[in-house]
């Protein structure tokens, strides 16, 4: 039997992975490196723009990313791409620039060269799930995740609107939960796992922030989960490090730690603490951890 | 808010503004039945003083003003729901841009200027760093939106944790970034763009 080919990307952390998200980047490297799996920083990526972009300047946000999209094409293979919303707005673009010959020649003549719109955008969901496959991520597994019960939060980008992300499907996506359950984690079914956080009213306004992350915390609770899985630095954000505030404004507790995908999946393929910055989450999730002896 | 009453005449149903908003957002409002999915959905519409099909009513009705001189555009969250619910492909997430980028154009008479600081503050640094400088963006907005204590707490937390960087590291291709932001200037003063 020849080999299997050796999976590699071009891959685009986005801003966040370079500041507030470090240990999404952090655990992400380690994995994949453990998986063989290639990644290629793209060079000299700029922001995506992200939800402020699209909110004010649609050709803005689709220029920005069109100029990523080119400076993928220098690495060989499919782009990796781990935030939720850069993934979004980078596929919107391909989506957008697809179908209008209007907005594609201005963009073109924006960024002064052709758009690739035929290059993969991949989230890491995807390359774990279906291009590295269940199978061989089970068999990567040294630990598996007996015991733990995770509850899998979506949130708004990874799968909408229709066709788009085209990573699962809209309204009943079963990825994370696949991949979770590859691993030998258990998973809750719980009520919020596609609601929106807030996402980035967090500078504008933290109040939303505060109401509706606290409506995803208190299902996923009540649902029985230990513990929050998100595949999105934002959604980190709001129920990770806003946690204490709003257990503060409801005046309960929750002490509910929220993990990046590739932290869990790294903890079971046989990674240390250190290698997937969980000590950088800011609720310690190192007491749930040792209860199911997971460290 | 006082209920202004609604005068419906050739005068008062002004199309233009909506035609512009179709063709900005590539969705067309009269598909709309009103079937209140998109509102149902919506995890903001309780701060919205026009939830979102409402929006899409005012514009089948010309009254757009209404939309603009209140805060309902800015409080959408861009989750999509209510785009990948609607029965009838009106993309209304593409909408709120549409009314955005018009109102933003016109310096619209929007009382949400919180929304709108945190988006030209974003969108500055793009221009200045090529990347998020998060750190920036928080203390910048803190000092010109005069909540100087705000997320106060948060801070050292975050510094321990490296989690925000007091030093940002400079894209290195930054005149690449200022070309396609000074060209897109250009095409829109030579009418090439909207």
């Amino acid at each position: 039997m020849t080999p299997k080919n050796i999976l590699k990307y071009a891959y685009y952390p986005g801003c966040s992975l370079h500041a507030s998200a470090g240990e999404y980047d952090l655990s992400t490297r380690e994995l994949f490196k453990k998986l063989n799996i290639g990644l290629t920083e793209v060079p000299d990526w700029f922001c995506c723009g992200a939800t402020p972009a699209h909110n004010v300047d649609e050709l803005l946000s689709l220029s920005l990313c069109a100029k990523n999209l080119e400076l993928a094409e220098q690495v060989d293979g499919d782009l990796a791409v781990a935030c939720a919303a850069c993934f979004s707005r980078l596929k919107t673009t391909q989506h957008v620039l697809g179908e209008s010959d209007v907005k594609r020649k201005q963009v073109e003549k924006a960024i002064d060269a052709p758009v690739p719109l035929n290059g993969n955008v991949k989230h890491l969901l995807d390359i774990l799930a279906r291009d590295l496959g269940l199978e061989r991520l089970e068999q990567a597994v040294t630990k598996p995740l007996a015991g733990l019960k995770v509850a899998c939060y979506y949130g708004c980008l990874l799968t909408r609107p229709n066709d788009v992300p085209n990573l699962d499907c809209v309204e009943a996506p079963t990825i994370m939960e696949d991949v979770l359950k590859a691993v030998g984690a258990e998973t809750v079914a719980w009520s919020h796992r596609l609601e929106c956080c807030g996402a980035n009213f967090t500078l504008s306004r933290p109040g939303v922030v505060v109401q509706l992350s606290h409506a995803i915390l208190d299902s996923a609770k009540s649902a029985g989960a230990d513990c929050i899985m998100v595949a999105c630095p934002l959604c980190h954000g709001n129920l990770d490090i806003r946690q204490k505030e709003i257990e503060g404004v409801y005046s309960t507790q929750y002490a509910m730690p929220v993990f990046y995908i590739t932290q869990l999946v790294g903890l079971a393929a046989g990674l240390g603490a250190d290698k997937l910055g969980l000590d950088a989450l800011i609720v310690n999730p190192m007491p749930l951890l040792k209860q199911k002896q997971l460290l | 808010m006082k209920k202004k009453k609604m005068l419906l005449s050739a005068e008062t149903m002004d199309v233009s503004f909506v035609r512009k908003v179709e063709a900005l957002s590539g969705t067309s409002v009269r598909r709309c039945f009103q079937c209140g999915k998109c509102s149902a959905g919506c995890p903001m519409a309780t701060f919205m003083e026009h939830p979102p099909n409402r929006v899409v009513r005012l514009l089948q009705l010309g009254q757009w003003r209404r939309i603009l001189e209140g805060r309902s555009i800015w409080y959408c969250a861009s989750c999509e729901t209510c785009s990948t619910r609607c029965p009838n492909k009106v993309h209304l997430a593409s909408i709120m841009d549409a009314l955005r980028k018009l109102s933003w154009d016109a310096e619209g008479p929007s009382k949400e200027s919180y929304v709108q600081l945190a988006n030209k503050l974003f969108l500055q640094n793009i221009r200045t760093y090529g990347r998020q400088y998060e750190m920036r963006l928080a203390a910048v907005f803190n000092v010109k939106s005069g909540q100087f204590l705000k997320d106060l707490m948060l801070g050292p937390k975050l510094i321990t944790k490296g989690k925000l960087k007091v030093f940002h590291q400079k894209n290195k291709n930054m005149t690449e970034i200022e070309k396609i932001f000074s060209r897109i200037e250009r095409m829109r003063e030579n009418g090439e763009a909207l």
